[in-house]
């Protein structure tokens, strides 16, 4: 391209968004979120009924967890939390060959949608466990719809498995990336997409240890998905402006870093916020009408969607700049 | 022009056979879905086996799909997953309590002869084992009906203790029969010599009621050459004796008979045998699926089940498409508001990749799960990128004072590399969940996945190829069809 062309001209006049100026302020801005969301991460850790960076769900634990839709009508509200609990506690399940019986001494019981369904949380139960239990809460929380329950049962060690594959993939899937980066791009770029990968992630995880010890929200293996889907689109994002930028260090050899990072961001940061509003318009949905189970899951995600457009339009490009001489 | 009109051709021949397609063949639907039972076991080592192989797994999944395949359950799949575990699935089986029992059963079948002379001690224990068991029972129904239980004869059942050798004051009154039985269980089978043949030779087995009594069957056995000559050896050994043939299953004594004096030349030949004893229908069928199954060849431990309810399955397929529905149509209307002309033909093209995406599930076929279709919703966010991406850089050549058609052609050249990175990175993360995630994990990969790559083909084929049809239309080759005039920069500035 040669410097008197009138793209040149005209793109070079708007910049609507100067990143490099206000690169201190981004980094504080992440460096204050992070440090928040490490914060929740170790008080949950420390947190001794947790024990855990995030409070585990039964997909982790092991454990037996039925879900009761409840056939009530407008006398839904009558039914007491504790009643359920002490009637559980008295249950005599049958004896099964070869398994110790179950110590149904502390049942989680949690009423869902304003009484119209009832979750039980209790330890690892064979099927027959299970529906004996069904049986005897009938009485007192039923009648329930017929065709209305869930029943899941998760032995401890396919919870071990489950976070053990969950890691290795996203180790697996991370360094995938960084050695796609570097052959496409360079290993400065393939260094500041893992930093704001990890920044993304981090910034989800620590809202959910936050929730975790403020609504004893529990994560799930849906949990782990998300962050493996968070991990794609955050570097799918800043992948898009990286382009950019390499496309105008090319066209425009005389600015310097910093100028051609900012006629970059500036160039992308309309793409980037539309996807980041059509990729959020589906998961506000899911939020808002989808079933109960997906709720949380789409929430980790809306989240990292957002916070996966501010690393890629400040995080990422203003980190780029420490690497301009022409600034001290 | 011609070219054009033969991809544009190419396109609409696709999304008729897609729709066709669709129309004879629905989509498979996970369990979480359609409701319906999904039961987890894990293969454990044991013996000499200290890591369980690929030839391990093949042999126990052959056993188990005949076990599965007893139980009668319509389109239920047995599938191994990861390199020690199966997984059962059961389509509207509401209660797995069978089919997790039959599955975790090793079912070590054996035959075995009881040792001479020891025919008054094995009498009286099976005497004993029979009480103790009749007794237990009838506790046990008395208590579940909340009832008052008969009186324990606490002399005959302290005699028996001392005896066997147990402790008189463990636990409930129920217990110590329980530990009795074990005791018992376990002395009979030092009566026996050790196994001549095992579930290893059985062949088939079958059941049929008896001839003079319908009410009671028999279980009929057939063995292979190997068995037969083993069970001809064993049944000689001891015709016309006192001594019992005994089938014992895992290490419980469940069925004893004597064998006649006409075998004592040439044993019970020919491989063919019935065990009657006082069987109903439903123990005999009980029996017949277990020495049908055979025995594993390494124990299986149970360890997830998971039930639903279809009613509960057809709220969640309700709700996930209203969201997917109202998402989509809030993402349309954007569209055409914000990139006009262009905005309404990424909403066909979308349509089209929806539609594509529906038809690959059903050819490969994908099973779709609740995960699975966020994955679906997540990949239209993705694919929505690419189009983005395609009209902001037209935008930014008509700004700049371009010729439409110009400024359309080096919008897709442009956006081109950084389409084919973000979706590349995308997939990166889709192979390595989908290769080594697992369940749900593994679905919500596919169709995601599918997607990504999908989105390749419609944002770079099926957009760029409507746009261009439309442009044959003089009419429609105007600017203002795409941004607000006073954005575009008069020509050469």
């Amino acid at each position: 391209m040669v410097a008197s062309s009138p793209e040149l001209s005209a793109s070079t006049l708007q910049l609507r968004w100067s990143l490099s100026s206000m690169r201190r302020r981004i980094w504080l801005v992440s460096a204050a979120v992070v440090l928040v969301s490490l914060t929740g991460l170790v008080l949950c850790w420390l947190d001794p009924s947790v024990g855990f960076p995030l409070r585990p769900g039964l997909d982790f634990t092991g454990g037996t967890q039925i879900q009761l839709e409840r056939n009530c009508g407008s006398s839904c509200g009558a039914l007491k939390t504790v009643e359920v609990q002490e009637l559980i506690r008295s249950l005599e399940l049958p004896e099964e060959p070869d398994t110790t019986p179950p110590n149904l001494s502390a049942p989680r019981v949690q009423l869902l949608d304003g009484g119209q369904s009832l979750s039980l949380r209790l330890p690892t139960l064979t099927a027959g466990q299970g529906q004996a239990v069904i049986r005897g809460v009938e009485p007192l929380a039923g009648p329930f719809i017929e065709g209305g329950q869930a029943v899941d049962t998760i032995g401890p060690s396919l919870g071990g498995q489950l976070l053990r594959s969950s890691l290795i993939s996203l180790l697996v899937a991370f360094s995938g990336i960084a050695v796609y980066i570097s052959f496409r791009y360079d290993r400065r770029y393939a260094l500041l997409a893992l930093v704001a990968l990890a920044h993304d992630v981090t910034i989800v995880c620590g809202l959910f240890a936050w929730l975790g010890l403020l609504l004893q929200l529990e994560v799930d293996s849906l949990f782990a998905v998300s962050l493996l889907t968070i991990a794609g689109y955050s570097v799918n994002d800043t992948v898009v402006v990286f382009d950019r930028i390499r496309e105008r260090r090319r066209e425009m050899e005389e600015l310097s870093l910093s100028q051609q990072v900012d006629q970059a961001v500036s160039a992308t940061l309309t793409r980037t916020l539309y996807t980041s509003g059509t990729t959020l318009m589906p998961l506000l949905a899911l939020i808002f009408f989808g079933g109960s189970t997906l709720v949380w899951f789409a929430t980790a995600l809306a989240v990292g969607v957002v916070v996966g457009s501010w690393s890629s339009i400040a995080l990422a490009p203003s980190l780029l700049t420490l690497w301009d001489r022409s600034r001290a | 022009m011609a070219r054009q009109q033969g991809w544009f051709a190419l396109v609409l021949a696709l999304a008729i056979s897609a729709a066709a397609l669709l129309f004879t063949t629905p989509l498979q639907l996970g369990l979480d879905l359609r409701g319906g039972s999904q039961i987890t076991v894990e293969v454990q080592p044991a013996g000499d086996i200290k890591r369980v192989g690929a030839e391990q797994m093949e042999a126990v999944k052959v056993v188990l799909d005949r076990r599965v395949n007893g139980l009668g359950v319509a389109e239920s799949t047995l599938q191994t997953v990861g390199e020690n575990q199966l997984v059962l699935q059961l389509p509207g089986e509401q209660d797995p309590t069978a089919a997790a029992r039959i599955l975790g059963d090793t079912a070590l079948l054996e035959f075995r002869a009881q040792k001479p002379g020891t025919e008054a001690d094995f009498r009286a224990l099976r005497q004993l084992r029979s009480q103790a068991e009749a007794i237990l029972n009838l506790r046990e129904e008395q208590i579940r009906r909340g009832e008052e239980t008969d009186p324990l004869d606490l002399e005959r059942l302290g005699e028996a203790q001392s005896v066997l050798g147990l402790d008189g004051d463990m636990g409930s009154e129920e217990d110590q029969l329980r530990a009795l039985l074990v005791k018992v269980d376990a002395e009979i089978l030092k009566l026996l010599e050790p196994a001549a043949l095992t579930g290893k030779q059985l062949v088939s087995a079958g059941r049929q009621p008896l001839q003079n009594n319908p009410n009671s069957w028999e279980v009929t056995l057939n063995f292979n050459g190997e068995g037969a000559e083993a069970f001809a050896e064993l049944t000689k050994s001891i015709a016309g004796t006192d001594q019992l043939l005994s089938i014992v299953l895992d290490d419980q004594l469940i069925s004893a008979a004597t064998v006649g004096p006409q075998f004592k030349t040439a044993g019970i030949s020919g491989g063919a045998a019935t065990i009657s004893g006082n069987f109903s229908a439903e123990t005999a069928r009980e029996l017949e699926v277990k020495l049908r199954g055979g025995s594993l060849p390494l124990p299986v431990e149970v360890i997830e089940v998971r039930t639903i309810g279809p009613t509960l399955g057809a709220e969640n397929i309700r709700r996930s498409l209203v969201a997917a529905l109202s998402g989509l149509a809030l993402v349309a209307v954007f569209m055409v508001f914000v990139y006009r002309l262009p905005g309404g033909v990424a909403v066909a093209a979308l349509s089209l990749y929806a539609l594509f995406n529906l038809a690959i599930y059903t050819l490969l076929p994908v099973t779709l799960t609740l995960p699975g279709i966020a994955g679906f919703i997540l990949s239209i966010g993705m694919a929505v990128d690419a189009n983005v991406l395609i009209f902001e850089r037209i935008k930014d050549e008509l700004r700049q004072g371009n010729t439409l058609i110009r400024s359309i052609e080096t919008g897709f050249a442009q956006a081109f590399s950084s389409i084919v990175d973000g979706h590349l990175t995308t997939l990166i993360s889709c192979a390595a969940l989908f290769f080594l995630g697992t369940g749900l994990v593994k679905g919500f990969a596919a169709t995601l996945g599918i997607g990504v790559l999908l989105s390749l083909f419609t944002a770079l084929t099926c957009t760029r190829t409507l746009l261009r049809f439309l442009m044959g239309y003089a009419g429609l080759r105007n600017p203002s069809n795409f941004l607000p005039l006073r954005q575009i920069s008069p020509p050469s500035a």
